[in-house]
C-alpha cells in the first residue's frame, strides 16, 4: 500500500515537471507567433496569448525596409534543397557500398567515418574561405552546396539504416537479370530504402536551412543573402521599435519548419537515436 | 556465380568515391590550408605574406583574449552540458521506467525536441527581445513582483552568459533525451527482474545496470555535445553585438577567430590559428574522455572511439 502510494506521489511529481518543460518549449514559440500578428503598443504594454489582428500591417513594415524575406526564402529554399538530394543520393550510395561489395580499403572507411563525426569541421572555415576566393566562388552557392555530397553524418545514419534494410539475395537476382550495379542502386535499393531517406533528408534540409555560420562566411551580397542572414538583420536598427514585425520575420522564418516537423515529427524523432546528427 | 560476384566488388571503390573526392577537396585540404595558413601572416589587405613559424601561437597564448575566449567556451558548455545531461538521464529514466508507467512519452519528447529544430538566428533574436529592458520577460517579472525594477540582462555578464546556457540547454537537452532513452530500452528487462527479485532500490539499480550498460552512449553524447560546445558560435554571436559583449563575457573562440578574420585588417593567418587551436584543444579533449570513459583495457584510443559507437549502435 505504502508503496502503491509513494508510486502516485512521484507521478503527480513527474507530470508536474514535464508540464513546466512543456511549456517552457511551447510558450516562447507561441508568444513569437502571437506576437507576429500584435501592433507594437500592444506588445509594449504586455504578454498576451491571444493573437490580434495587426499581421497585415506588420507585414507591410516588415517588406517596406528593404527586408526581402521572399529572396531570402527563395535562396535558402534553393540552396537546402540541392544539399538534401547531394547529400542523400550519395551517403546512400556510400553505405550500400560499404554493406554490399568487399573492397580492400571498407573497413578503413567505415572506421574514418565514426572519427569524422567527432571532428570539428567548422574550424577550417578560414581555409575554405580562402581557398573559395582563389577559385572565385566567394559569393556563388556553389561552396555551400557541393561539400554536401561528403556529409559524414549523413554517411553514418546511412550504413546504420541499410544494414538491416538490404537483402543480398535480391541483388543477386537482379544481377543475374543483367541489372547493372547502378540499375540495381536505382531501382531496387533505392526505392527499399525511402524511409531512410526521407528521415536523412529532413535532417539534411533543416541543417542547411539554419546554417549561418558558412554563408555568413562567405557571402557578401544582400541579394544572395539566406534566410538566418536575413533573420540575424531583424536585431539591427532598422526595425529596432517595430517589435510585430520583427516577430513576424522570426515567425516566417520557422513556419516552414515547424510544419516540416508536425508532419513528420515521427521519423525526426527516430531518426536521432539512429544516426544522431549533431549540427 | 561467384565469380561475377568478385568481379564486382571493384564498384565499392566506385560508388565510395564521390565522398572520397568530396572529403579530400572540401574537407581535408581545407583543413590542411587552414593550418598551413596558420603560419603565415597573410591579410586581407595585401597579396604578399611570409612563413612566419609559430609567431601567431606565441601572441595567441599572450593575449588575454583569447584565454578568456578558451575559458568562456568551457564554462558555457559546461553550464549547459551539465544541466542537459542531468535533466535528459532523469526524464529518460521516468520515461522508461515500467513502474511509474508515464503516459503519452511520444508526445513529450517531440514537443521536447522542438526547440532543437528551429533556426538558431531566430533564436538568438527572440531571446533577445524577450530579455531586452522593455521586453516581456521584465514586464512579467516586474507585474508578478519578483523583481522591483526592470533589469538590463545584457549589461550584465552573469545574466548573458546564463542566458547564452540556458539557452543552448533548451536547444539540446531533448535531443540528449531521445538518445540516452534509445540507450535506455535496449537493455535487456531480464537484469532490473534479477535485481529486482534481489531487492535491490531504483538507486542501487540505476547505479549498477543502467550506468554502467549506458556508457557508450554516454561516451557519444559527451563528445558529439563536446565537439558542437567547442564550436558554439550562433547564439552568442547573434544574442549581443558579435564580440560577446558584456565584458567579452559570451566571446567563444569561434567568435575571436571570426573577430580576427573580419577585422577592417583580415588577419586571415591569425584567425587561422585560433581555428587550429580550437580544433586541437577539441580533439584532445574528445579523445580524453574517450579515453577515461571507455573500457580500461582498450588498446587504443582510434580503435576506442570506434568501438564506442559501435556499441552505441548496437544499442540500436
Amino acid at each position: 500500500m505504502n508503496y502503491t502510494i509513494k508510486t502516485k506521489l512521484m507521478r503527480v511529481f513527474i507530470y508536474i515537471i514535464l508540464a513546466i518543460l512543456f511549456l517552457l518549449c511551447v510558450v516562447p514559440i507561441w508568444i513569437l507567433l502571437v506576437n507576429a500578428t500584435r501592433s507594437t503598443p500592444e506588445i509594449q504594454q504586455g504578454l498576451s496569448l491571444v493573437p490580434s489582428n495587426n499581421l497585415f500591417v506588420n507585414w507591410k513594415n516588415l517588406t517596406n525596409r528593404g527586408f526581402n524575406i521572399w529572396r531570402g526564402f527563395y535562396n535558402s529554399a534553393f540552396i537546402s534543397v540541392a544539399v538534401t538530394v547531394l547529400t542523400v543520393y550519395f551517403s546512400m550510395m556510400f553505405a550500400y557500398a560499404i554493406h554490399v561489395y568487399d573492397f580492400a580499403s571498407k573497413k578503413f572507411l567505415y572506421g574514418f567515418i565514426i572519427l569524422l563525426v567527432m571532428v570539428p569541421t567548422q574550424v577550417a572555415i578560414i581555409g575554405f574561405y580562402k581557398y573559395m576566393s582563389l577559385l572565385n566562388l566567394l559569393n556563388s552557392y556553389i561552396p555551400l552546396i557541393v561539400p554536401a555530397i561528403a556529409a559524414p553524418s549523413s554517411i553514418f545514419f546511412a550504413i546504420q539504416y541499410l544494414e538491416s534494410t538490404i537483402v543480398k539475395e535480391l541483388i543477386e537476382a537482379a544481377r543475374i537479370d543483367g541489372c547493372s550495379e547502378l540499375t540495381i542502386f536505382h531501382k531496387i535499393m533505392l526505392p527499399i530504402a525511402k524511409p531512410g531517406a526521407v528521415t536523412m533528408g529532413i535532417f539534411a534540409f533543416v541543417g542547411s536551412w539554419n546554417n549561418f555560420f558558412t554563408p555568413f562566411v562567405l557571402i557578401s551580397k544582400m541579394q544572395k543573402y539566406t534566410l538566418p542572414m536575413l533573420v540575424q538583420t531583424l536585431r539591427g536598427d532598422v526595425y529596432r521599435t517595430e517589435y510585430g514585425s520583427i516577430y513576424l520575420g522570426l515567425a516566417v522564418s520557422i513556419v516552414p519548419i515547424l510544419i516540416v516537423y508536425i508532419l513528420f515529427s515521427r521519423y525526426i524523432v527516430n531518426g536521432i537515436a539512429m544516426g544522431s546528427v549533431k549540427e | 556465380m561467384a565469380n561475377t560476384k568478385i568481379n564486382k566488388n571493384y564498384y565499392g571503390y566506385i560508388f565510395t568515391a564521390p565522398f572520397i573526392i568530396g572529403f579530400l577537396l572540401f574537407s581535408l585540404y581545407p583543413l590542411v590550408y587552414t593550418f598551413y595558413l596558420s603560419f603565415t601572416n597573410m591579410t586581407m589587405m595585401s597579396k604578399a605574406y611570409k612563413l612566419i613559424g609559430f609567431e601567431n601561437f606565441k601572441k595567441l597564448f599572450d593575449d588575454r583574449f583569447f584565454i578568456q575566449s578558451l575559458l568562456n567556451t568551457w564554462k558555457i558548455w559546461l553550464l549547459n552540458f551539465i544541466p542537459q545531461i542531468g535533466i535528459a538521464m532523469l526524464l529518460a529514466v521516468w520515461f522508461t521506467s515500467t513502474r511509474l508507467k508515464i503516459k503519452f512519452v511520444g508526445f513529450w519528447r517531440t514537443i521536447f525536441y522542438l526547440p532543437n529544430i528551429l533556426m538558431p538566428a531566430t533564436i538568438a533574436v527572440l531571446f533577445f527581445n524577450f530579455f531586452s529592458f522593455y521586453g516581456p520577460v521584465n514586464q512579467a517579472a516586474v507585474r508578478l513582483g519578483i523583481i522591483n525594477d526592470a533589469i538590463e540582462y545584457f549589461r550584465h555578464s552573469g545574466w548573458t552568459v546564463s542566458i547564452v546556457a540556458f539557452i543552448q540547454w533548451w536547444m539540446w537537452f531533448g535531443s540528449t533525451l531521445i538518445i540516452l532513452m534509445a540507450g535506455m530500452t535496449s537493455i535487456s528487462p531480464s537484469f532490473y527482474e534479477s535485481a529486482m527479485v534481489d531487492g535491490a532500490n531504483s538507486w542501487q539499480m540505476f547505479r549498477k545496470i543502467t550506468l554502467p550498460l549506458l556508457r557508450p552512449v554516454l561516451v557519444y553524447v559527451l563528445v558529439t555535445s563536446l565537439v558542437g560546445g567547442m564550436q558554439m558560435f550562433d547564439i552568442p554571436y547573434m544574442l549581443t553585438d558579435g564580440r560577446g559583449s558584456p565584458n567579452g563575457s559570451i566571446m567563444t573562440m569561434n567568435i575571436l577567430m571570426y573577430m580576427k578574420f573580419s577585422s577592417s585588417k583580415g588577419h586571415i593567418g591569425a584567425a587561422a590559428s585560433v581555428g587550429v587551436m580550437i580544433f586541437i584543444v577539441t580533439c584532445l579533449s574528445a579523445l580524453l574522455i574517450v579515453k577515461l570513459l571507455s573500457e580500461k583495457d582498450s588498446k587504443n584510443n582510434a580503435k576506442a572511439v570506434k568501438g564506442e559507437v559501435k556499441g552505441y549502435e548496437l544499442h540500436n
